[in-house]
């Protein structure tokens, strides 16, 4: 079994079903890239991989490293090494970069992180997704701009080296700049430690910078097509229309 | 929560444009009006006068229409008592006290327990440059003409059944005297604590810094773990001259045990020419709180900040009523109050921005954020500017939240659980105000009290989060 085994996924929210049987398995060291128009179910999926509140999964199964996470905490999946880049990652008044990092690192571990450690493993960090060590110091995405609160994901991602990270529109409202600053970083993440990761993406153009092996196209709910980068390409020419067309009778 | 882009926050108030005598005061309590009791009359002459007036007032209710009623009815004054210790230099610290005070270095401490000032420490080296710090009833007769200059100058004594009360009968007591030009980098401690029910404490703190004095005092009321009421009818006056400074904080929790500790109390400090006072009460527990915070500039120059915290559970109820009062311009006011609740308690934080005619060159702000933890809890912020000068700027704003959800969610999963999510959430939102201490010990102090206060109220926090 895939390290993050998700099968048939029904989820629905307090008014709709949106999930309506997602089938996906992921395995650390593996890029996939999931693609799809606008309320196709993208977000949904990635939150109720980390388990959301607001989304309630009414059938189906997650499994992750083993173990059935369908109904665990958001924080007990995040220590068994699932990480989430979010698409708006909200601001935390009063709570600086280093100091939020500082926690979640130790919410992870039996002993708390040495100062001397710590440091190092931000360094390193800062250094590769190219940002200020100033940075750091700031209230966690208090007054960030948009570049600079997807660098702030990256970043959390670097420290926390999850297994698998799904990565939620990171690409959407980047500058090219700023795009290949998190893609390159995501690259290395994945080169480096073996991190799987699930970009999820309205766009190619960060397929540009990280090469996924493994391509799905979600639409209303469902994955409809799976290859691989060759599809991109397929996008990128014809569009989702072709797609929609094509798979209309489904859905 | 507290921030206007999230969609659980609602802008309560925005900026007034001010026009002179066009405001009413909305505010139920109303602020000191300039001279108090201490008209050139004796001490004796004083108690006297209080005796007469605590005789023929009836206990306080603040009726509050739409709101609710703070009412003291419930006291049983007749069968509380002013207890006495003897005052031995070998004498422990209070449980109380030595469980709660940081161990730190400081310029001096008093400690009353009751009735009696039980403990008293001064820095011999700034004893020797002429600080004094002693009982108030001491410096009464050992430190006369200060006494008589300054005591009771702003408080008056006939407003209420309890400040009667302490005019009339406090005992013990703090007096501190800063001279001329002394710079103190260390605090001074001053602790009023409550160890037993049936105590009434009628504690009074006289404070004067002279000409270009420069120090920190930090205040402490807390209340020990019995069962039973009591009281402390509390009296603090502070005059800071001419270009004096003063970073002033106060500690107040009297316990969320079964202990009904009441707290009526007004506290007022007197900016003089081109003074500064940075003042922050932490209000943090007691059955019945009901602070009168006035900070007031009353000669030209003088600037302040006026910070504050509470934090209401179970079934506490506080009545905080805060004035930034302008007598003269040109002057600074910068006011910024958080506070949140849990439980079933009630909080009512009333501020007033009060700029008198004659104060022109007047700047001013006032903000009040708030933020509900539980669904039987009750918290109103009432912003309200008295204006009666042409040439000034006063404000005020504020936020009233909840707790973010998707916060919740984002801090989940990076791994933290629900209960530590929460407490960073809400440290978050007093952390702008404990972060301007600039003092670590006490600002670890109040995120300590913080931290278990969240901690006692975590079901409750669930159970409103699942109500949502």
């Amino acid at each position: 079994m895939a390290d993050l085994h998700i099968t048939n996924l029904h989820v629905r929210t307090e008014d709709r079903e949106i999930l309506k049987g997602v089938n996906l398995a992921i395995d650390k060291g593996e890029v996939h890239a999931l693609m799809g128009p606008n309320g196709s179910g993208k977000s949904t999926l990635a939150n109720t991989l980390l388990g959301h509140p607001a989304y309630e999964i009414t059938e189906g199964q997650i499994v992750f490293k083993g173990q059935d996470i369908t109904e665990a905490e958001p924080h007990e999946r995040a220590k068994a090494g699932l990480f989430l880049a979010f698409q708006y990652p909200v601001s935390i008044p009063g709570v600086s970069v280093a100091n939020f990092l500082r926690m979640a690192m130790n919410a992870k571990r039996d002993e708390p992180i040495n100062v001397k450690e710590f440091r190092n493993e931000l360094q390193h960090a800062i250094d590769l997704l190219d940002v200020d060590r100033s940075f750091t110091s700031r209230h966690l995405n208090e007054g960030f701009s948009g570049g600079e609160k997807k660098r702030a994901e990256i970043l959390q991602m670097a420290m926390l080296a999850p297994d698998v990270a799904i990565l939620d529109e990171t690409d959407s409202g980047l500058d090219i700049d700023a795009l290949r600053t998190v893609a390159e970083g995501v690259q290395r993440l994945h080169d480096e430690q073996g991190l799987g990761a699930l970009i999820i993406t309205h766009y190619q153009r960060i397929l540009h910078y990280i090469k996924p092996q493994f391509v799905h196209i979600m639409l209303e709910g469902r994955i409809v097509l799976e290859g691989g980068v060759e599809l991109v390409e397929r996008l990128e020419r014809e569009g989702y229309d072709s797609i929609r067309q094509e798979f209309g009778a489904h859905v | 929560m507290s921030e206007a882009e999230t969609n659980e926050s609602t802008e309560v108030a925005g900026a007034v444009a001010v026009k002179p005598g066009r405001h009413k005061e909305a505010t139920l309590h109303e602020a000191l009006a300039g001279a108090g009791a201490g008209d050139g009359r004796t001490l004796a002459q004083l108690r006297e006068a209080a005796l007469r007036a605590y005789e023929s007032l009836e206990l306080p209710v603040w009726r509050r229409s739409g709101f609710w009623s703070t009412s003291l009815t419930s006291l049983h004054l007749d069968a509380l008592e002013v207890r006495h210790h003897a005052s031995e230099p070998a004498r422990p610290l209070p449980e109380i006290v030595a469980a709660t005070l940081p161990d730190r270095p400081r310029a001096g401490r008093i400690v009353q327990l009751d009735g009696s000032v039980v403990h008293v420490e001064l820095d011999p080296e700034l004893a020797a440059r002429g600080v004094v710090l002693c009982p108030l009833e001491q410096a009464a007769t050992d430190h006369a003409e200060t006494f008589a200059q300054w005591y009771s100058k702003r408080l008056t004594l006939d407003r209420n059944k309890l400040e009667a009360a302490n005019a009339a009968f406090w005992t013990g007591g703090a007096f501190l005297h800063i001279p001329q030009g002394v710079v103190i980098e260390d605090p001074f401690e001053i602790v009023y604590a409550i160890d037993r029910a049936g105590v009434a404490q009628y504690g009074r703190t006289l404070i004067v810094g002279e000409s270009g004095s420069d120090f920190r005092v930090h205040e402490y009321e807390l209340g020990g773990d019995f069962e039973g009421q009591a009281l402390h009818a509390g009296a603090f006056e502070m005059y800071l001259r001419d270009g004096a400074r003063c970073r002033l904080a106060q500690v107040q929790d009297w316990g969320a045990g079964a202990g009904e500790v009441y707290d009526v109390s007004t506290r007022t400090v007197i900016v003089g020419r081109d003074a500064y006072c940075h003042w922050l009460p932490a209000l943090l527990g007691g059955h019945l709180v009901s602070p009168h915070m006035e900070l007031a500039v009353t000669e030209p120059g003088g600037d302040m900040g006026f910070r504050g915290i509470f934090f209401t559970e179970k079934e506490e109820h506080l009545d905080a009523f805060a004035v930034d009062l302008h007598e003269t311009g040109p002057s600074g006011g910068d006011v910024h109050w958080r506070g949140a609740a849990t439980g079933a308690s009630r909080a009512s934080f009333e501020g007033l921005i009060k700029i008198e005619p004659g104060a022109q060159q007047t700047h001013t702000y006032l903000q009040i954020h708030t933020m509900m933890l539980s669904p039987k809890a009750r918290l109103d912020a009432i912003p309200s500017v008295l204006v009666s000068a042409d040439d000034v700027s006063a404000s005020h704003g504020g936020t009233v939240g909840e707790l973010d959800e998707d916060l919740v969610f984002y801090m989940q999963s990076r791994g933290l659980d629900r209960a530590t999510a929460v407490r960073v959430i809400v440290e978050g939102f007093f952390e702008p105000l404990l972060a301007e201490l600039r003092d670590e010990p006490l600002e670890e102090l109040i995120r300590g009290k913080l931290a278990a206060k969240l901690a006692a109220a975590e079901q409750d926090i669930e159970t409103y989060a699942a109500s949502r």
